[in-house]
């Protein structure tokens, strides 16, 4: 409580006193209320939302900060800190130094070479973009050489997805036959040299194509369950399984495109990555997914942009690729999903029309988000809409949206930006 | 001298004539075209969007144009409302009228740029009566155009062309503009649509020189069919103060003004 107590007079105290010295400030009030379909009628959410942008730039430096606080109502307020950088500009280079967002890649929606910034999954993928993603501490160089760009990344401290509470509608954690213990006590990745992060991506920008090319050495944002079983001795029957989250490392190169054909955007995105540990059923415990094989695995995307009349289509398919499979990991060999957006305007733009649905191929599950918005007044916008969770109910798996399936909800923000 | 000066208005006048009528229809389109517009420009835009309850909304822009070889790179910077604030939104235009522009723009809520298709030209900049290609230098060569009269309007002798596209799917079946005989300027501009029923009108209130470069810098379009207008004006223009190249570019659309 003293720390937020700091923060609110600190942030006030930036407020009066930099007032003077050209401070811009800029951000969002924001009232977001969510109800569940299901027969409880549950509130999915039901948050208030201060979002602050404070950026004062000079010559040569600038500064920028975007702290936040979420209000919910008979609960703690909580205070954020998205991003809080200072840049610092050369004739061909940046410097970008601070916690930081950092968005690679050319898909919508999907992490394929996205994933310098680990995700905030507190619900699932329903947030704003640039909610969804968390700033991390870091070093960014940018050197331009024409309309070529290399970027450097280099993040000292490793931060994981932010994964929902255990109490939340969104929380996943997987069902096993007997009683689990969680042992977090792996989880941490100790702040040292030798734990820091890399990424390095060529791009360019011409008239033909944009690319990227990337590379990076990092930790995998998402723990993978160590599960071991619990035996007493004298009984070779487990009694229970202890689950050990526990980050492992990754080397990746990937790469991405986006180029226009006859009206038609054409997207393309893909990346290698080397050392993914996989969950693998154990034949020796009971068929139990108690083993981690490592493997590569590819994961690409082709996706396109394109209108008919004055609306706005976007699709793309995603495959994810296991090499070198064993029947025995618990994961499919081929994953596919598609992503469609629709998107219309009407009476000058002040009313949007919005149909985007993700496509699970292998459950045959989706999430589907229909939404309407209108600008009351410039700055001042009121949406209303639906996230539909759709299960196979013939699918022997419920696949990454149909696990959700009871979670369908409407929802209304209203949202003023100043 | 009397004489000499009446010698001299006939001159004049019958060497005016001799010019119009000389020209073609696409003599006075691409003079229009090539009229000087300076190496460089930059300058505020402040938009305001009227519907016809009377409602307005006022968008700022601040804008950087260059005239490159082969073409012309322009950029803007969206100031306000707050809700689009540090959009950006960058074109590459070509002079061969056979190569599409490439568009671009930076959303600062993805913090990404996103190529954009060219394709949809049709659409309306930023809930404006002006479509994207409203804004455009419009090639002379992608239309037909003929001489219909010669009028005085505002006081300003004016030729009266018709521009009807050669690509038949065009959002207008017909332009007529009528363009000022000794500054070359598109004075007024009536939009036609498919039906060839009158859609919109432009016109220019106000023009300023800067030295031999003419700039429009308020601008309004009326749609009669909705009957609601937009006025464009331009403040803080300045000329010929050398951009450079890297203005346009992928890190000046991230990094804003």
């Amino acid at each position: 409580m003293k720390n937020k107590s700091l923060f609110l007079i600190l942030l006030m105290a930036m407020g009066t006193n930099l007032f003077a010295q050209n401070l811009e400030i800029n951000g969002y009030v924001r009232s977001y209320l969510g109800v569940l379909t299901n027969d409880t009628n549950d509130y999915s959410i039901n948050q208030n939302t201060l979002d602050l942008k404070l950026k004062r730039t000079d010559d040569n430096v600038s500064f920028f900060a975007n702290p936040f606080i979420y209000q919910t109502p008979n609960q703690d307020v909580t205070l954020g800190l998205r991003e809080a950088y200072m840049d610092v500009y050369f004739d061909n280079m940046d410097l970008r130094i601070g916690k930081q967002q950092i968005i690679w890649g050319k898909a919508d929606g999907m992490f394929i070479t996205d994933i310098v910034s680990p995700k905030d999954l507190g619900e699932f993928l329903l947030r704003d973009f640039d909610e969804i993603r968390t700033g991390i501490t870091s070093l960014k160089a940018n050197y331009y050489l024409g309309d070529n760009t290399v970027e450097m990344v280099w993040i000292p401290t490793f931060t994981p997805t932010i994964m929902p509470d255990e109490t939340s509608i969104w929380s996943r954690i997987p069902e096993f036959p007997l009683p689990i213990t969680i042992d977090e006590s792996q989880k941490e990745i100790p702040g040292r040299l030798e734990n820091s992060e890399g990424f390095i991506k060529f791009s360019g920008m011409s008239s033909l194509l944009d690319y990227e090319i990337m590379a990076g050495s990092m930790w995998d944002d998402d723990p993978n369950l160590h599960v071991s079983p619990i035996i007493e001795q004298g009984n070779p029957q487990p009694l229970g399984l202890t689950l050990t989250p526990k980050h492992h490392q990754l080397t990746l190169v990937g790469g991405s495109f986006s180029s226009e054909l006859g009206g038609f955007i054409l997207r393309g995105e893909g990346a290698y990555y080397m050392g993914k540990q996989f969950s693998a059923l154990n034949p020796d415990q009971l068929n139990l997914p108690t083993s981690l094989l490592e493997k590569d695995y590819a994961h690409y995307l082709i996706g396109t942009d394109f209108s008919i009349g004055t609306t706005r289509f976007s699709t793309q398919f995603i495959q994810r690729a296991i090499l070198d499979y064993d029947d025995l990991i618990v994961q499919d060999e081929l994953d596919n999903t598609m992503t469609f957006l629709a998107n219309r305007t009407f009476l000058q733009e002040t009313l949007t029309l919005q149909l985007f649905g993700y496509f699970g191929l292998n459950n045959e599950d989706a999430l589907i988000r229909p939404s309407v918005t209108y600008d009351l007044a410039d700055g001042f916008e009121i949406l209303a809409g639906a996230n539909i969770f759709v299960k196979n109910e013939d699918s022997e798996n419920t696949g990454q949206f149909g696990y959700y399936d009871d979670n369908d909800m409407i929802y209304v923000k209203m949202k003023y930006s100043f | 001298m009397k004489i000499l000066k009446s010698i001299l208005t006939i001159f004049m006048l019958i060497s005016g004539m001799t010019f119009a009528q000389d020209l073609s229809g696409l003599d006075v389109i691409q003079k229009v075209y090539d009229r000087p517009t300076g190496n460089d420009m930059t300058g505020n835009l402040i938009m305001t969007i009227e519907n016809s309850r009377g409602n307005q909304r006022v968008r700022e822009i601040k804008q950087f144009v260059k005239s490159v070889k082969n073409g012309e790179k322009k950029i803007m910077f969206f100031l306000s409302p707050a809700d689009v604030k540090n959009t950006s939104f960058m074109t590459w235009s070509y002079d061969d009228a056979s190569k599409s522009d490439d568009q671009w723009i930076y959303l600062p809520a993805l913090k990404k740029v996103k190529r954009i298709s060219s394709d949809s030209k049709g659409d309306y900049f930023m809930g404006s009566d002006f479509t994207y290609d409203d804004l455009g230098d419009r090639h002379p060569m992608d239309d037909t155009h003929t001489i219909l009269r010669e009028e005085v309007l505002n006081g300003k002798e004016t030729i009266v062309i018709e521009s009807v596209p050669k690509d038949e799917e065009y959002m207008y079946a017909r332009t007529v503009t009528w363009v000022i005989k000794d500054s070359w300027i598109g004075l007024k501009k009536e939009f036609y649509d498919e039906d060839d029923d009158l859609l919109k009108i432009l016109t220019v209130e106000q023009e300023k020189s800067f030295g031999d470069v003419i700039i429009l810098t308020k601008v309004k379009m009326h749609n009669m069919q909705k009957n609601q207008f937009t006025i464009m004006e331009f403040s803080d223009v300045q000329i010929d103060k050398g951009i450079q190249n890297n203005k346009f570019s992928e890190r000046m659309m991230k990094r804003g003004i």
